[in-house]
């Protein structure tokens, strides 16, 4: 007869007996499930917080720092120089506002010189800022932890990072002399009264930033209008690299380099890159140990099944129909495990969005402080679990399947 | 008067025997390890059973009545010697086509009855037609007339564990023989039931015998069953002692 003339019948047949064997071992399918199902839920728990630390550094680092995308002269990222410059900002800075996905755009200036407070001197990054717009694209202003935010116009103030006051013993209302070199290559001096001092989140650039307004920073450098960078932010961090092959574009000048975030911060973002790996053999480990309980439970099932897998081969059921069976088994079993799993993953990860876990002891990653982790809930920590859980199940569960399928009926029906 | 045919099949696998014939053993042996020792359960068996015989296999515990069911039928395999089943050779298919040959040939009583466990009365029967791929509305038909047959109209919608002895192994009785097989192969059908129950039992398969042809070989230790049977045979030792047809 044609087997194929009812395959749809047979084969509900097999699911059908693939889930009603799941209901006989009440417990063993609840344990077997129930591996699955913590599995799952720590997987999706291990990249939820994963993703929400990421998420929130990669955050903090853009939004705070270093912006999404940044344009610069040709050659300026490999090798910083005070004459690599941007003779146009406003133009250019216009085109790039008029990009769609575009949320706001920022020029800064940047030298080096020495910075003096009294008797004490030190070395300091000048940043030059355009006020208005670095707080509406960086919150500067929320950064100032003493004293005030530089005013919108040009005034002789400076507001210096905390690990500078510190090391120069300066305070709000100090004044600081800046030495540094002109473009013209003169020497360049001013005094600039210090108004407030702030905590970026980065140690490093606290300890030597010493921000100005721009056009006092341009005076000081003799840049005479032209900057070193401009900072792009965006709407969503997800499409940085169709706006910056949008910004290229438009600008169409080969003599300005265009760079997402992932470039302007290479090391940043490759060290970043190689943790997530690292939480890889977290979740391996994870999976292995539910493995080997699944392995173990539809393994005892089988054993346990002899008998009725010999009286299916005796009336004429294929050994690759028993295999599916049993496969079938585990599939469904791994089915009603996700969709638990999917339910409490999203649980625990949003009430750690909300609430987050506090670290004992602020930490530091990338020169920025943490304080909280918190998660998220994204389609990856329900995606990956999912793959993770039906594909490890599936694995494991092929071992017993193919022993089931090569039982001899005889022998198999000779066993209680 | 000649050759089954087995059209498209390995010519070795032919063998010249009468169509009536449906199985033929030749030399059949079946060596068993029993802790390292090896224990002869058949030697050397030859034996003709042709088609429509109502033939008991008898003989004390450990005669070899089930080694031999279950090599003539596939489910093990012989040491030595060959099998014929409606003329092929049983020991040269692989597994599928053992499958495929015991699905569309046999039907199995067993002593224990075997029934699946999650399946219903109505699924149990069902189950081997939608193996051969028989059309939904045809098999309702076929399942509806055996149960009627075995008189289990009524419980068709039961699992295994809800019905007694007696009605399981006439589950089983229509199991085997709902897609009509050439062969019904009974091991000890009445050992767990009552005489009544067994009895009548016996007459069923009898009727079903005389009714459609289909050669019934059973093995068993039961008188009636032995009475019932018109061929005899007897065997000790692994080896044919008598072989009675009245």
């Amino acid at each position: 007869m044609d087997g194929t003339r009812s395959g749809f019948s047979y084969y509900f047949m097999i699911l059908k007996i693939a889930f009603r064997n799941t209901f006989r071992q009440k417990r063993r399918t609840i344990l077997t499930g129930l591996a699955m199902i913590v599995g799952f839920t720590l997987l999706s728990l291990t990249i939820g917080l994963s993703d929400g630390a990421y998420g929130n550094i990669i955050t903090m680092f853009t939004r705070n720092r270093i912006g999404h995308i940044q344009v610069h002269r040709q050659g300026y990222l490999d090798k910083p120089s005070l004459y690599k410059t941007i003779n146009n900002a406003s133009t250019v800075g216009e085109t790039i506002q008029s990009i769609a996905g575009v949320e706001v755009w920022t020029p800064r200036v940047y030298g080096a010189g020495l910075g003096s407070v009294g008797e004490k001197s030190t070395a300091v990054q000048i940043i030059g800022v355009d006020v208005a717009r670095e707080t509406e694209a960086t919150q500067f202003d929320q950064k100032v932890v003493e004293g005030n935010t530089l005013t919108e116009t040009a005034s002789h103030e400076a507001v210096i990072g905390k690990g500078l006051a510190k090391i120069a013993a300066a305070t709000v209302g100090s004044e600081i002399v800046i030495v540094s070199q002109g473009a013209d290559g003169s020497i360049a001096n001013d005094l600039y009264k210090i108004v407030g001092i702030v905590e970026s989140g980065d140690d490093i650039t606290d300890r030597v930033g010493c921000y100005l307004h721009i056009e006092d920073a341009q005076e000081l450098l003799v840049l005479d209008g032209r900057v070193h960078e401009i900072v792009v932010i965006v709407s969503n961090i997800k499409q940085v690299d169709k706006i910056t092959s949008a910004i290229k574009t438009q600008l169409n000048d080969s003599t300005l380099d265009v760079a997402p975030w992932q470039v302007v911060a290479k090391s940043f973002y490759r060290a970043m890159k190689a943790d997530q790996q690292g939480d890889a053999i977290s979740r391996f480990v994870i999976m292995l140990i539910v493995a080997i309980g699944v392995l173990n439970t539809v393994l005892m099932s089988v054993l346990e099944r002899t008998r009725e897998y010999g009286v299916l081969k005796a009336v004429g059921t294929k050994p690759v129909q028993i295999f599916w069976i049993v496969v079938c088994e585990v599939v469904i079993i791994a089915l009603a495990s996700i969709c638990v799993g999917a339910i409490l993953g999203v649980l625990v990860n949003y009430l750690l969005s909300v609430y987050g876990i506090t670290y004992p002891e602020e930490i530091t990653y990338g020169g920025m402080k943490l304080k909280t982790l918190y998660a998220v809930v994204n389609v990856r920590c329900l995606v990956i679990p999912a793959i993770t859980v039906m594909l490890s199940a599936t694995i494991v569960g092929l071992f017993p399947a193919i022993k089931a399928a090569r039982i001899m009926p005889a022998k198999a029906m000779r066993t209680h | 008067m000649e050759t089954t045919d087995m059209s498209g099949s390995n010519s070795e696998n032919l063998k010249t025997t009468p169509e009536s014939d449906v199985i033929v053993t030749e030399g059949v042996t079946k060596v068993y390890a029993a802790d390292g020792i090896p224990v002869n359960a058949l030697n050397g068996i030859d034996l003709t059973i042709q088609s429509g015989e109502f033939t008991a296999l008898v003989g004390p515990s450990g005669s070899g009545k089930t080694t031999f069911l279950n090599i003539i039928s596939g489910l093990d395999s012989p040491t030595d010697g060959k099998v014929w089943l409606a003329g092929k050779i049983l020991s040269e298919m692989d597994g599928n086509e053992l499958s495929d040959f015991r699905r569309d040939n046999i039907g199995f009583i067993f002593q224990a009855y075997n029934l699946i466990p999650v399946l219903t009365v109505e699924e149990n029967v069902e189950y081997i037609m939608l193996l051969a791929g028989v059309p939904k509305a045809e098999r309702h038909e076929r399942v509806i007339a055996i149960l009627e047959a075995v008189g289990l109209k009524g419980v068709a919608n039961r699992v295994p564990t809800q019905l007694s002895g007696g009605q399981q192994q006439r589950v089983a009785i229509a199991r085997a023989m709902v897609s009509e097989p050439a062969i019904i192969l009974a091991d000890e059908p009445t050992a767990n039931l009552d005489s009544k129950t067994g009895a009548d039992l016996l007459e069923m398969m009898r009727r079903l015998n005389a009714k459609t042809g289909m050669t019934f070989i059973f093995s068993t230790h039961d008188p009636m069953v032995m009475e019932g049977a018109r061929r005899l045979i007897t065997l000790r030792d692994g080896q044919v002692d008598t072989d009675e047809t009245r």
